[in-house]
């Protein structure tokens, strides 16, 4: 907690991070408060208006207003980083620990398996799991889950390999701890650190790859505001910039911040790195 | 020293393309916009979409944009001179269906050569039409309906068809049965034999070379660049257009079009958006055309009680036919948009023209959803795909049908589903329950919107069979055999009434083309079946 509290105070990026990611997870949160405008509805009258009192941030092809539909994108593009990364970790988690811990053939057969997933284009993987089984926005979270496990299970193990010869685990042993309970208890609670720091600054990816998917018209499906599929509603129309550019902002807003969170607590956690905390 | 001489040719430049930028616009009618550099030849260039232009050879060319090539380099006995009207003689002189209709006799002009100065006889025509038919090429269906094809002598041409079809006119218009160079087109290879398909071998000289008899003649074909067509010196009849030499550049982006078309570098641009037009509005040196096409979009609601489910029942078609909001999808889709009075596009021979915004009523859809059964409406999956409907992506025309039914109480879900990974079989095989999908003509006659009938191609991917509404299918037959112009714009007539409340497609809207062009030309305008036409161009005096 002091240590924390030292970030808090010396990494002005990490302060930043932490209150960009606050805010929009705020607003998400307080959608129906804020917004002034349903997201979805129409209104034709206004069709394509640029920001103006009325209207924060302009209004798109159907008249809908995009201040409304950035604040409400939020609860789809946060969920989508927030609850892939989690699921993805907690999968690479156990599955590296297992596959470090045990070694031998069984490491060989995991570990082959997850390089198959690996040796796909990412993207291409997801583009074709959200196709084959339909867009919506649960698919495209499991397919985004699909593709990022097996970085989190070849992380882990690497760090399990070298956790595994410490005297602790050898001691644990000796005293006749079972695999479980050495596994549990002493080699994923050592080697947790480094998926989380690599957790933090994959949310912004998930984002983007989410909007990604959208923006190709495979993520969650129309009129759901969702920041990629806005961004990419907003190519066709050349000359108003408002369209694509606030949700894009949304975006690289919330992306930067979980980056920032994600050095933050690298520099937190990582022995190597961590100066006179 | 250097530095100040660098400045200097530096200022130098600047003056001079500032210069040459000024004189984009304002340049006099006579030397020719960017063609003044060839020495006053009347040159015009045209920016288009290049990308899947396949080929140039008549027996190939299925492609919407090769047919602005095609109809300036071959003719064809029939030609559409105007986008609203039925096809009349182009190099036919006269023509005479039998009694049966089973039989069409044709006689040419006199006297038409070709480019190469070869005169046109029957044989030349024969040969044209069986070779299409025998290439087994993608625009071979054309020719389906020809039996054969006999020539008693040098001026006549006697067609022998499989079954009467009165859209036998519009689909000799077809650039894929223009009227080949017999002659030229043998010695390089091409033959009309039956195993054509196996043993023709022209397609790589008429890709880049023309043998028609057309206004113009391909000189230059450089893919993904640019087309040039040049004045045809033999040509036979009398020239429509005064433009010597057309340079085809294949830009497709619109934004790139639209800049260089006020700039003065490009004299038409095709494929500018609404967007791209608004743009344009305050150029003097520039017009704009946003008038309609025959591509349309609609709304499909199976008749099958197991696809449908709700949708099926014909009075809940009606109800969502009442709900749709006419005018606000024309606001969508762009300038120029209009909504078909019925199954028929506006423009065709026998078109009752269009719908009025006012039909939809909101109050009134309720009602007819309460008499159907459904007073608090149903929910429903609507399937979209990723396609465009000239510009607008269906996903947009989705959510603007699902804001309309959400006002009478349908509730829709929608579901984006990719082309190529299941909607384009389910859309064909006729699985889908509710969906929005769009129709573009593959020639233009009426008779192809006969499809969208009971028993026709798209009416059973509606699942509506034939023996659902016989009387209905029992109209596309007698419209196919009506030869006479009158009978069978009567028969459509009918056939509009019969669908305008009925039937599983509600017509939403009919897509526009946007054309720009300097305002030096006279005769542009939008072309359903050449996309533009080029011959009837001209440069003002």
């Amino acid at each position: 907690m002091h240590a924390l509290k030292k970030l808090f105070k010396s990494n002005y990026l990490f302060t930043l991070g932490v209150i960009i990611c606050l805010a929009w997870i705020l607003a998400a949160i307080l959608a129906p408060v804020i917004s002034p405008y349903d997201p979805i509805v129409q209104d034709l009258s206004v069709r394509l208006n640029p920001p103006s009192g009325d209207h924060w941030f302009g209004t798109d092809n159907f008249g809908r207003d995009i201040f409304s539909r950035v604040i409400y994108g939020g609860r789809y593009s946060l969920l989508a980083g927030v609850v892939t990364v989690i699921l993805s970790g907690i999968i690479g988690t156990f599955y590296g620990a297992i596959a470090g811990y045990v070694g031998g053939m069984v490491d060989n057969v995991m570990m082959r398996l997850s390089e198959m997933i690996l040796s796909f284009p990412s993207l291409v993987l997801a583009m074709i799991i959200n196709a084959v089984l339909g867009s919506d926005l649960f698919n495209t979270l499991f397919a985004l889950v699909i593709v990022s496990w097996p970085t989190y299970a070849r992380l882990m193990r690497s760090v399990v390999l070298s956790v595994k010869e410490n005297e602790y685990v050898t001691a644990s042993i000796a005293l006749g701890a079972s695999r479980m309970r050495v596994l549990m208890k002493e080699i994923i609670p050592n080697s947790i650190n480094s998926v989380l720091i690599m957790a933090t600054t994959d949310i912004g990816n998930k984002i983007l790859m989410f909007s990604t998917l959208s923006f190709l018209g495979l993520g969650s499906a129309p009129p759901t505001p969702e920041w990629g599929m806005m961004v990419s509603d907003g190519a066709d129309y050349f000359n108003k910039f408002w369209i694509a550019g606030f949700p894009g902002l949304a975006i690289f807003t919330m992306a930067v911040g979980a980056n920032f969170i994600g050095d933050g607590l690298r520099d937190l956690l990582d022995p190597k790195l961590r100066k006179e905390f | 020293m250097k530095k100040k001489l660098a400045a200097l040719v530096m200022s130098f430049t600047v003056v001079l393309s500032l210069a040459a930028c000024g004189g984009g616009p304002d340049a006099s009618p006579e030397d020719g916009g960017s063609g003044s550099a060839d020495g006053g030849s009347k040159t015009v260039v045209i920016a288009m979409e290049g990308e899947g232009l396949e080929t140039f050879d008549p027996g190939y060319v299925y492609e919407k944009y090769s047919h602005v090539v095609m109809n300036a380099c071959y003719e064809n006995l029939f030609k559409f001179y105007s986008n609203d009207g039925a096809a009349e003689p182009c190099l036919a002189d006269t023509y005479e269906f039998s009694d049966d209709g089973l039989t069409l006799t044709v006689t040419l002009k006199d006297g038409i050569k070709f480019a190469s100065g070869n005169p046109m006889t029957s044989a030349d025509v024969a040969f044209s039409i069986n070779r299409c038919k025998n290439l087994k090429g993608n625009p071979s269906f054309i020719a389906d309906t020809i039996d054969s094809v006999e020539t008693p002598d040098d001026k006549t041409v006697v067609f022998h068809l499989t079954e009467p079809d009165s859209a036998i006119l519009s689909k000799l218009t077809y650039n894929a049965v223009a009227i080949l160079d017999s002659k030229v087109a043998k010695e390089n290879g091409a033959t009309d034999a039956e195993d054509a398909a196996e043993t023709d071998t022209a397609r790589n000289y008429l890709d880049n070379a023309s043998a028609g008899s057309g206004m113009y003649v391909l000189t230059k074909y450089t893919p993904n660049e640019e087309i040039v067509l040049e004045k045809n010196e033999n040509y036979w009849g009398e020239n429509a257009s005064n433009v010597d030499k057309y340079i085809i550049q294949l830009q497709g982006d619109a934004n790139t079009q639209m800049m260089t078309l006020s700039s003065g570098d490009v004299d038409v641009a095709l494929n500018l958006t609404d967007d791209t037009v608004s743009e344009l509005e305050s150029n003097d040196s520039v017009a704009v055309i946003n008038d309609p096409t025959k591509t349309v979009a609609f709304v499909m609601m199976n008749m099958d009680e197991n696809i449908g489910g709700p949708v099926s029942e014909p009075k809940v078609q009606q109800a969502i036919r009442k709900a749709l909001d006419y005018k606000g999808v024309q606001e969508i889709v762009g300038s120029g948009t209009i909504t078909p009075y019925a199954l028929i596009q506006d423009g065709f021979m026998g078109s009752k023209g269009t719908r009025d915004v006012s039909y939809t009523d909101v109050e009134e859809a309720k009602k007819i959803l309460a008499d159907a059964g459904y007073p608090d409406g149903f929910d429903i999956d609507l399937i979209i795909t990723d396609l465009a409907f000239e510009g607008t992506p269906l996903t947009d025309l989705g959510q603007k049908v699902k804001d309309d039914l959400a006002l009478i109480g349908i509730n829709c879900n929608i579901v984006t589903q990719a082309w190529a990974a299941g909607y384009g079989d389910a859309y064909r095989d006729g699985t889908l329950g509710l969906t929005v999908m769009y129709w573009s003509v593959d020639y233009a006659d009426p008779n192809v919107q006969l499809e969208f009938l009971p028993g026709g191609l798209v009416g059973l991917r509606a699942g509506w069979e034939a023996d659902m509404d016989p009387e209905i299918a029992a109209m596309a037959k007698s419209c196919m055999e009506a030869t006479e112009d009158e009978a069978r714009t009567a028969i459509l007539e009918e056939i509009q009434d019969a669908t305008y409340e009925y039937g599983p497609f509600a017509m939403i809207a009919q897509a526009p083309a946007h054309i720009g062009y300097n305002t030096r030309l006279t005769g542009v305008a939008v072309s359903d079946p050449y996309t533009l036409d080029v011959t009837m161009i001209n440069i003002a005096e």
